[in-house]
């Protein structure tokens, strides 16, 4: 019993990070449309963007959000405009598919080439802290990302929910055409929308480097398991999502448990199949899509 | 109408061309028996080699790169191989087993190269070391030491390590039983990567102890993709093993580290098959305080005393810059495939693939790596080194023949 509510704590906080991370992922799905393939390579960027700004600069990876955040915002904002904006045709939906898996080799291509494949970790000096409570013991690390994911988590549904840029953006979501007559400039909004849901890859990024190693190739992995939490709480619904990314987290972290860690990564796909043949539109797909 | 034309002018020139050709012939053969010596000795020794310079095996692919020209630098400094300057042909393979397949036909029958050394990975051997057995030349590799290369029963192949990869941890096994009972651990967990060059060295040890009555308290395989290794220690650590032998590669050893540390357990000995026998890595990943006591086992460190060991470190610094803690232990087996290449000339008077394989097939070879032989398959016969993190240094402990310093019988607690 000792062991699974450890197994769950962990799975807790781990989650809370796959949150954030596919929260940015669905938020661009709900506003373009777009499965943005690139978004697990911009988490790995930020990754590295935070390793070098620990180890030449010495800032510290969750005060170097502050300035990774709005980098990648602007990345994301220019990266529309030069990927995806042209696509314009009726079929723009499937390029972005491959316009977004190009973004991710080119993006993973300079990462090789800047940082080579070796794996870098974040060691700052709390990486190996944990504190014990009751007898089960919280990492640090952990605890602290899973607070910044919160926070962040919140500071997105704030922008979604109180501003007039986050009114557009929903209103974009819900129904484009409408939205564009009501004088939402469509165009601008998609770019920022894209542009917001890389920044979330900026803070998970910085959490992502300090819980594991990471190289160039990691995104390959990382985008799998963000499709999938994408998948099972609902295209384009960020509540799902973070639903989706605690379910994944809370999962793979018990089966390691009390199984297997060979069953962990399969008990996860075998909840997110039965929650497909249930629930072809995962778990708020019908409810809240369209509805951030 | 062409071809008429051709045949009938070649007709015409036919007697100046016998004229030109005879003359030819005369002359070569005139200055092939005049002086034989003189042109075998300065034709250059030439050696082609595959490398992963690109992909996944880039970093230590150049690494290996690295061990190979130092080694021909020297040995050309010093006058060649039996008077043979020797000149590398590296080709990159782009870690991919088609590519190398590829280079080392090109190697072979286009370049027609002297000699050829192994790629990086067992991965790339096994389809290399077919293809040079195809063409009977030897094949000398200092990093494919997977049990499939050795299952292929190759006379060619010699692999350039005291032993096979998996029999790595057998040192361990040996240090630990050969303490009194009283003093053994009672319980053991093996937590393995499920990697071929992973899992099979915790499961030797695994079935040594457990024939000598230690417990195992758990034993499991994780995939190489798992990113958290802390759900899975939190199982391993449940019963409280007195003793950690884990199965590792590099990046799974310091998130097993790490995990042990983030959940306060600290076992009397931890025994890591690979990660932490990296000088800079293990310390630089899991913090220079958390690596007293740990074990791991290896073929080289920058205190070895074996042939050639302080000479290379010397030159390696000189060409590479850095110190001696930076010198990936890749660079040295692959220098070793050089110095065998200038012992069995030594020893022959000779140096061709039909020489290379029957010399080396016999007697013990000594190199930077200490002494060397193999069995029929290529598999080496020696043993490696038990490793310990003690003061902050990777030291030799065991066997007592090389250590350098006695294990430390309990680890310390971690930080401190």
């Amino acid at each position: 019993m000792h062991t699974l509510i450890q197994g769950l704590i962990l799975g807790v906080l781990t989650g809370g990070v796959y949150a954030l991370m596919a929260s940015g992922q669905t938020l661009i799905f709900g506003v373009m449309k777009v499965v943005n393939l690139a978004q697990g390579a911009f988490v790995i960027a930020s990754a590295y963007l935070a390793f070098t700004l620990f180890t030449q600069f010495g800032i510290d990876p969750l005060v170097a959000v502050l300035i990774t955040t709005p980098l990648m915002f602007g990345i994301g904002v220019v990266g529309h405009w030069v990927f995806l904006r042209p696509l314009r045709r009726e079929d723009a939906s499937e390029l972005s598919l491959l316009v977004t898996f190009a973004l991710a080799l080119l993006i993973e291509g300079i990462l090789s080439v800047s940082y080579h494949t070796t794996y870098r970790s974040i060691n700052t000096s709390y990486s190996n802290h944990s504190f014990e409570v009751g007898g089960y013991v919280v990492s640090a690390v952990r605890l602290y990302g899973f607070i910044v994911s919160c926070a962040l988590l919140i500071l997105l549904y704030i922008i979604l929910q109180k501003t007039s840029f986050g009114r557009a953006i929903r209103a974009t979501v819900q129904n484009p055409q409408s939205a564009t007559l009501l004088g939402v400039d469509s165009t601008r909004v998609k770019a920022y929308g894209f542009g917001l849901g890389i920044s979330t890859a900026a803070a998970s990024g910085s959490i992502f480097g300090l819980l594991f190693p990471f190289n160039s190739g990691s995104h390959y992995d990382l985008i799998s398991r963000l499709l999938s939490v994408v998948v099972l709480g609902g295209l384009g619904s960020i509540g799902g999502a973070v639903l989706a990314g605690v379910i994944i987290g809370v999962v793979s972290s018990v089966a390691a448990v009390i199984w297997s860690p060979t069953w962990s990564e399969m008990t996860f796909f075998i909840v997110l199949l039965l929650v497909l043949l249930i629930r072809p539109q995962g778990m708020f797909g019908r409810v809240e899509r369209g509805a951030l | 109408m062409n071809n008429n034309r051709l045949s009938s002018g070649w007709l015409k020139k036919a007697p100046v061309v016998a004229v030109v050709g005879a003359t030819l012939i005369l002359l070569s053969a005139c200055s092939a028996s005049t002086s034989p010596k003189a042109t075998t000795s300065t034709k250059p020794l030439v050696i082609g080699i595959s490398l992963s310079l690109t992909g996944d095996f880039a970093d230590p692919g150049t690494a290996v790169k690295k061990g190979y020209e130092l080694w021909a630098e020297q040995v050309n400094a010093k006058g060649g191989v039996l008077g043979r300057q020797v000149s590398l042909k590296i080709v990159d393979d782009l870690s991919t087993p088609t590519q190398v397949v590829t280079n080392y036909q090109n190697l072979i029958s286009r370049d027609k190269v002297d000699l050829v050394f192994g790629p990086f990975s067992s991965l790339l051997t096994v389809p290399a070391s077919q293809v040079a057995n195809r063409y009977k030349y030897a094949f000398i590799e200092s990093a494919g030491g997977g049990p499939r290369v050795f299952a292929q029963k190759l006379g060619n192949l010699f692999f350039i390590q005291p032993g096979p990869v998996v029999k790595q941890g057998d040192v361990f096994a040996d240090y630990i039983l050969g303490l009194p009972a009283a003093d053994r651990p009672k319980t053991a967990a093996y937590p393995s990567l499920d990697d071929p060059f992973a899992q099979p060295i915790a499961a030797n040890i695994q079935t040594r102890f457990e024939a000598a009555g230690i417990k195992t308290v758990y034993s499991g395989t994780y995939p190489a993709e798992t990113p958290d290794l802390t759900p899975i220690m939190t199982k391993a650590i449940a019963k409280k093993p007195d003793v950690i032998v884990s199965g590792t590669q590099s990046l799974d050893a310091y998130q097993q580290v790490k995990a042990l540390i983030q959940l306060h357990y600290n076992p009397k000995w931890l025994y890591m098959s690979n990660g932490a026998n990296s000088p800079t890595e293990f310390p630089s990943k899991v913090g220079i305080k958390n690596v007293e006591g740990v074990f791991s086992s290896g073929d080289w460190f920058p205190s070895s005393t074996a042939t050639g060991s302080a000479d290379f470190i010397k030159a390696y610094i000189a060409k590479y810059g850095g110190d001696a803690t930076k010198i990936d232990n890749s660079s040295v087996e692959a220098y070793a495939a050089g110095q065998l290449v200038e012992l069995i000339a030594a020893k022959t008077g000779k140096i061709d693939n039909a020489t290379i394989i029957t010399t080396l097939h016999s007697g013990k070879w000594d190199t930077i790596l200490g002494p060397l032989s193999w069995d029929s398959s290529g598999a080496p016969q020696g043993s490696y080194l038990l490793v310990q993190w003690l003061q902050g240094a990777l030291k030799p402990v065991y066997p007592a023949s090389v250590a350098q310093a006695s294990p430390l019988a309990a680890k310390p607690n971690w930080g401190g």
